[in-house]
């Protein structure tokens, strides 16, 4: 059972002088997140393997090695919370986030609480980053790009130029954040947004929310989902002859699952990914985009997922701030966090004042013959965006 | 008017599914009044047996669901022969943290094996519908829609037709009387959490087919069973049919005519109403709270 709070007085572990760097990882081995979080945890054991396998990061001129401890927080927000704490009763101030915005908000509470330092891989509600917190770091783009870069896309892109969208949204705070966030991109840039329609977070079945916007014929419709949700509406859209000119969804499309699962039905859908292989930058450790692509086919035996990626890319920024700090102390690295400005293989890694990375563009994908090609921006695009975008 | 129709065909579609899902849970309490928490695992391990037919022999899902239903029906009787019937004489609570630890068991055992990737059986039709005038009737749901009903009434055969069902019945009216009359309990409750497991199975290859699973579908399936089961009645074999028909058409429903994200709540709120009318559920039979079990 997780302890019910932090005492805070353990001495400090991820000390360099041990020679090595205690990270701690509450990461989603079961439950609903089980999936996303197995990848978050594969992005977070490559990091470790590239960084120990150069003999460490230098810290003060010492060699150290990094050591991450894993804890199953079984995609429970309190338990995610309750693990930081378990980590500060033992010292380690240096922490990895959990999988999802509701877990890592969770756990930014307790990490402003007990002066932990935490680099998030995969909370990106923009509403973590309203309360004030000063030692949460987010290496990915906010929640309110997500739908955003996919309307900017189809805008730049497609031909004839679509008129009406609608948003079909899960009700979790992350995916109404994207919500709102598409939506004000898409009346600004002079569409005709439909009323979104909500569902229950995690649901399979969407048709009641797809027999709704039927009969409106919008031409684009943006799902703000997860997997599970995002699939059910590709599916169901088939089943009840939904047919609009394109369909683009957040999160489900870039990861493999979803064209597994789909087959033919998941040609053309548009999504939005923090990370692609045509992502521009490089560094150090994990090299460019396309040399993380490799060594994740190498290390797991399946393609790179943008999941992965920004797990990586958060560890990644946690070590080179205690590299550039000299120290490990959670202050220290805390201030060298702030005042990163990096390239990397996840992109530019920099962070505003609230703690968000909001100089990472997102990427639009597009699925095509099986495979997630970038289609947006277009100086990082693999393939032409194929409109209409219809998968009927 | 179109839409209301449009969501009333896939309510009860989606209903029947649900039925499909629930008919084994409802059995097994019904007659043994074990309140089996595994359900959902049974479930969702159907549908993995049915995907690695399809994936390994290419085998359609809804030939596969027989072997789902084989592989369910001998797991099934080995857990309640070996394991449940250890304890079936406890109380309820018992056999509820027993079928719990079960769950909790499979669900990461099967997260061990098949990872936690999510999944769905691809066929060629199964997301094809027919039309009828404005209507769009999905072929894979309407088939799940007739198994459903297929084996309800099979199993009102079984079970008031043949001796062993018969057995399985008198049985759960009153296990001591049908000890003295020969029945060999300890072997008909494992038939019963068998043909439960077996009826899971099945529906899993449906749920495969139509939707998407991984092991954390589950729980999901568990609660739905247990709402549907209540809602519907024990004591009735066409109670899980009637209950999921029901619940599918709330969802439908309300989905349609209130916010989206109300869907669960007025599901329950369905639920909670129908107890209060009708305790025993809208199909159930009041013999069977006096059950004796000796």
């Amino acid at each position: 059972m997780a302890g019910c709070g932090s005492k805070g007085e353990a001495t400090s572990p991820s000390s360099a002088s041990s020679g090595t760097m205690m990270i701690g990882a509450s990461v989603s081995l079961t439950g609903v997140l089980a999936r996303e979080g197995g990848l978050t945890q594969e992005g977070y054991k490559l990091c470790q393997d590239k960084v120990n396998a150069g003999g460490g990061v230098d810290i003060g001129g010492t060699k150290t090695k990094i050591d991450i401890q894993y804890q199953d927080d079984t995609s429970k927000p309190d338990v995610a919370a309750q693990l930081v704490d378990q980590f500060n009763d033992k010292g380690v101030k240096l922490i990895l986030s959990s999988y999802g915005s509701a877990n890592t908000e969770a756990q930014a509470a307790v990490i402003e609480r007990n002066g932990q330092v935490m680099a998030d891989s995969a909370g990106s509600d923009d509403k973590i980053f309203q309360k004030g917190y000063t030692r949460t770091f987010a290496v990915l783009s906010p929640a309110t790009v997500y739908a955003a870069s996919m309307i900017s896309a189809i805008s730049e892109l497609a031909t004839p130029k679509p008129k009406t969208v609608v948003f079909l949204s899960a009700d979790d705070g992350f995916s109404k954040t994207v919500t709102e966030g598409g939506m004000k991109a898409a009346k600004d840039q002079g569409y005709t947004v439909l009323p979104p329609q909500y569902f229950p977070n995690g649901t399979s079945d969407v048709s009641s929310a797809l027999t709704k916007v039927k009969g409106e014929h919008p031409d684009v419709i943006i799902g703000s989902v997860h997997l599970v949700e995002g699939v059910a509406i590709v599916k169901q859209a088939q089943e009840l002859g939904v047919t609009p000119l394109g369909f683009g969804e957040t999160v489900a499309p870039p990861t493999p699952d979803f064209t597994k699962t789909l087959g033919a039905q998941a040609e053309n859908v548009l999504g939005s990914s923090q990370w692609t292989t045509a992502t521009v930058g490089q560094d150090a450790y994990f090299g460019s985009a396309k040399d993380y692509a490799a060594d994740i086919q190498a290390t797991y035996g399946h393609v790179a997922d943008y999941h992965n990626a920004e797990a990586s890319a958060a560890c990644l920024a946690l070590v080179l701030a205690a590299q550039k700090a000299g120290s490990t102390q959670p202050d220290q690295v805390r201030n060298a966090l702030a005042a990163l400005d990096t390239e990397s293989f996840f992109g530019r890694i920099k962070f505003n004042s609230v703690g968000q990375n909001v100089y990472k563009p997102m990427s639009v994908i597009q699925i095509q013959h099986g495979k997630s090609m970038t289609v947006w921006p277009k100086d990082a695009a693999q393939a032409q965006m194929i409109w209409p975008a219809t998968t009927q | 008017m179109t839409s209301f129709l449009q969501a009333t065909a896939y309510g009860l579609l989606q209903g029947g599914l649900l039925a499909l899902v629930a008919v084994g849970f409802s059995l097994v309490w019904g007659v043994m009044n074990v309140i089996n928490v595994a359900q959902g695992a049974f479930v969702v391990l159907g549908a993995y047996v049915g995907w690695e037919m399809h994936e390994w022999i290419g085998l359609d899902p809804f030939l596969g669901m027989f072997v789902s239903a084989a592989a369910l029906f001998v797991l099934g009787y080995a857990v309640q022969r070996f394991l449940i019937n250890l304890v079936v004489n406890g109380p309820i609570f018992i056999t509820l943290l027993l079928t719990f630890g079960l769950d909790l068991l499979l669900v990461q055992g099967m997260n061990i094996v098949f990872s936690a990737d999510y999944r769905g059986i691809r066929t060629s039709y199964a997301s094809n519908s027919l039309t009828l005038g404005s209507i769009r009737v999905p072929v894979g749901r309407l088939l799940a829609f007739a198994l459903a009903v297929a084996v309800t009434l099979l199993l009102v055969a079984f079970v008031n037709r043949t001796r062993t069902g018969i057995s399985i019945m008198a049985t759960g009216m009153d296990r001591g009387a049908a000890r003295l009359m020969g029945i060999r309990a300890r072997h008909v409750y494992a038939l019963t959490y068998a043909i439960a497991a077996a009826l899971a199975g099945m529906a899993g290859a449906m749920i495969g087919t139509v939707g998407t699973f991984n092991p954390s579908a589950a729980g999901g399936f568990t609660l739905m069973s247990f709402v549907v089961a209540v809602l519907g009645g024990l004591g009735n074999m066409y109670g899980a049919l009637v209950g999921g028909l029901v619940i599918g058409l709330v969802e439908a429903w309300s989905g349609q005519y209130l916010p989206g994200t109300w869907v669960y709540a007025l599901a329950f709120l369905v639920l909670i109403v129908v107890l209060v009318v009708r305790p025993t559920g809208l199909v159930g039979r009041a013999y069977y709270t006096g059950r004796q079990d000796v």
